[in-house]
């Protein structure tokens, strides 16, 4: 069942209509919770996949709990090595072929979502060994992990927000224009999907496979042309692709009492590649700022302060790489997280450069320039679509449309 | 500590973290209106209250203060608290 499509708006529309009208909330969540039975049934191909996803999901919830009781980091440790490894089996990483023999890769277990799951066990893991999480029934736990709304592609919920509504369960928009616009943004976020996004990528890959296609020498204004159509086409799609996908769940989740954090804000109208990462995929992005970046930069800020400030850029690279890869398990998610990595250490730089030579003074002055802030809105846009060349497929296949580019320019200026 | 040494400490944490002596604490300021205040200042800025303080904040505390609706008024009250739980 694909989350948008006809077969989801109707058992929607459906359970929106029977949940009202159940009293109890245990027995709101019971219908909820067989609607997540029902998707995950219909998502795991085989026993093997069920009982990995069984020792995924309830390890973590035993390890938490019992972090929760008595913290102890070495336990933490063990555990979350082992919970990254077996991921990293499971979703079968390029990488792992020069390290495992072949047969360890070629399971058969294929459980969508993981990557999500383990973010949110990991958050879970964290928060409960540092007291932030109370007494967690394994009733919520696993209805937070498998819920259908953030089971494929998140947003990657907080155990804690999860359980705020989880436990009321009552839909969020109360009122009948309220509910209208839930419904209105659910059909804007099918809109997006299945108009915008498809016709993206529809055009992205007819002129990617006319490029890949090519025989000879390009003329150079047909190759811009072609280069400049990929250049804007692919961002588009992921954009109306994904946060039309966000649209959906975030108002399906709310017409059913649960509500789901936002995951983009107007990313491409960003001024810097930091501020990129708080309107862009904004769940991944703060998860990643507060479980790496944060207890990274923290850890060596206490240890050796003097080294602090080099070594930010060090976790900026920590971070950005990590983003690239957890996205996918080729040499091309690297790339794009090190493009990342290189953009945002540019823009701390800068903002260094510019305290150090102008002031704090000068450096406020700067930021509200609107002139400024044109410029680097263009320059952000540019620059993170230069990044997402890298994102489609593997690494040799991005890097034809620039391979094309530069033959028919370095042709045309050299002969 | 009284609540106004309290918030003056803090005004001065402030300022020295963020190099500048133009700040001017007030509750409904937010990581918006101090210039610079990003992810990377933030990390410094805790890190510098709870030296001064000799507290620890959690993860789940740290990103909190970064939320929605979360401004400096939540943060003073935040540290004032456990400073208090001492």
């Amino acid at each position: 069942m694909a989350v948008g499509g006809l077969e989801f708006l109707v058992a929607l529309v459906v359970v929106s209509a029977i949940l009202p009208a159940l009293r109890a909330v245990r027995a709101r969540q019971g219908l909820l919770a067989a609607c997540s039975a029902g998707l995950l049934y219909s998502l795991l191909p085989n026993l093997i996949s069920w009982l990995t996803l069984g020792v995924f999901v309830l390890s973590g919830y035993a390890v938490g709990r019992a972090l929760r009781s008595r913290p102890r980091p070495a336990l933490a440790g063990s555990y979350l090595l082992v919970l990254v490894a077996a991921f990293l089996l499971l979703k079968q990483y390029s990488f792992l072929e020069l390290l495992l023999p072949a047969p360890w890769l070629d399971h058969p277990v294929a459980i969508v979502g993981l990557s999500y799951m383990l973010f949110r066990q990991i958050h879970f893991l964290v928060d409960s060994m540092q007291a932030q999480i109370d007494r967690p029934r394994i009733w919520d736990y696993l209805n937070y992990q498998l819920n259908p709304f953030t089971l494929v592609a998140g947003p990657i919920q907080r155990f804690q927000d999860f359980c705020g509504s989880w436990h009321r369960l009552e839909p969020v928009p109360a009122e009948r224009h309220e509910i209208l616009i839930t419904w209105l943004r659910i059909l804007l976020g099918s809109i997006k999907i299945a108009g915008l996004a498809a016709a993206c990528l529809f055009a992205h890959e007819k002129i990617f496979e006319r490029m890949a296609h090519y025989g000879g020498p390009v003329p150079p204004g047909t190759a811009v042309a072609q280069f400049a159509a990929l250049f804007y086409l692919y961002p588009l799609y992921l954009y109306f692709n994904f946060s039309g996908y966000c649209d959906i769940v975030i108002g399906a989740g709310a017409l059913l009492g649960l509500r789901l954090p936002e995951n983009f804000d107007r990313p491409y109208l960003s001024r810097n590649l930091l501020d990129f990462w708080t309107r862009w995929h904004q769940t991944l992005s703060f998860w990643i700022r507060d479980y790496l970046f944060t207890p990274t930069y923290k850890a060596i800020a206490e240890a050796r302060p003097t080294w602090a400030p080099s070594l930010a850029f060090a976790c900026y690279f920590l971070a950005f790489l990590f983003a690239g890869i957890w996205h996918g398990s080729t040499t091309n998610f690297v790339v794009f997280g090190l493009i990342h990595g290189v953009g945002a250490s540019v823009v701390k730089l800068w903002e260094m450069t510019l305290v150090r030579r102008r002031g704090r003074a000068y450096l406020r002055q700067y930021l509200q320039s609107r002139l400024v802030r044109t410029a680097a809105i263009v320059l952000t846009l540019h620059y993170a679509g230069f990044a997402l060349l890298f994102f489609p497929d593997r690494l040799e296949r991005c890097l034809i449309p620039l391979r094309v580019v530069a033959s028919s320019l370095r042709l045309a200026a050299f002969g | 500590m009284s609540s106004d040494e309290f918030r003056s400490e803090m005004q001065l944490l402030f300022r020295q973290v963020f190099g500048d002596d133009a700040i001017e604490l007030q509750d409904e300021m937010t990581a918006a209106d101090i210039i610079g205040w990003d992810s990377l200042m933030h990390v410094n800025l805790v890190i510098a209250v709870e030296r001064h303080f000799g507290i620890k904040f959690a993860t789940a505390e740290i990103s909190g203060l970064k939320r929605d609706g979360q401004n400096v008024g939540t943060f003073l009250e935040l540290v004032a608290a456990k400073v208090g739980r001492r």
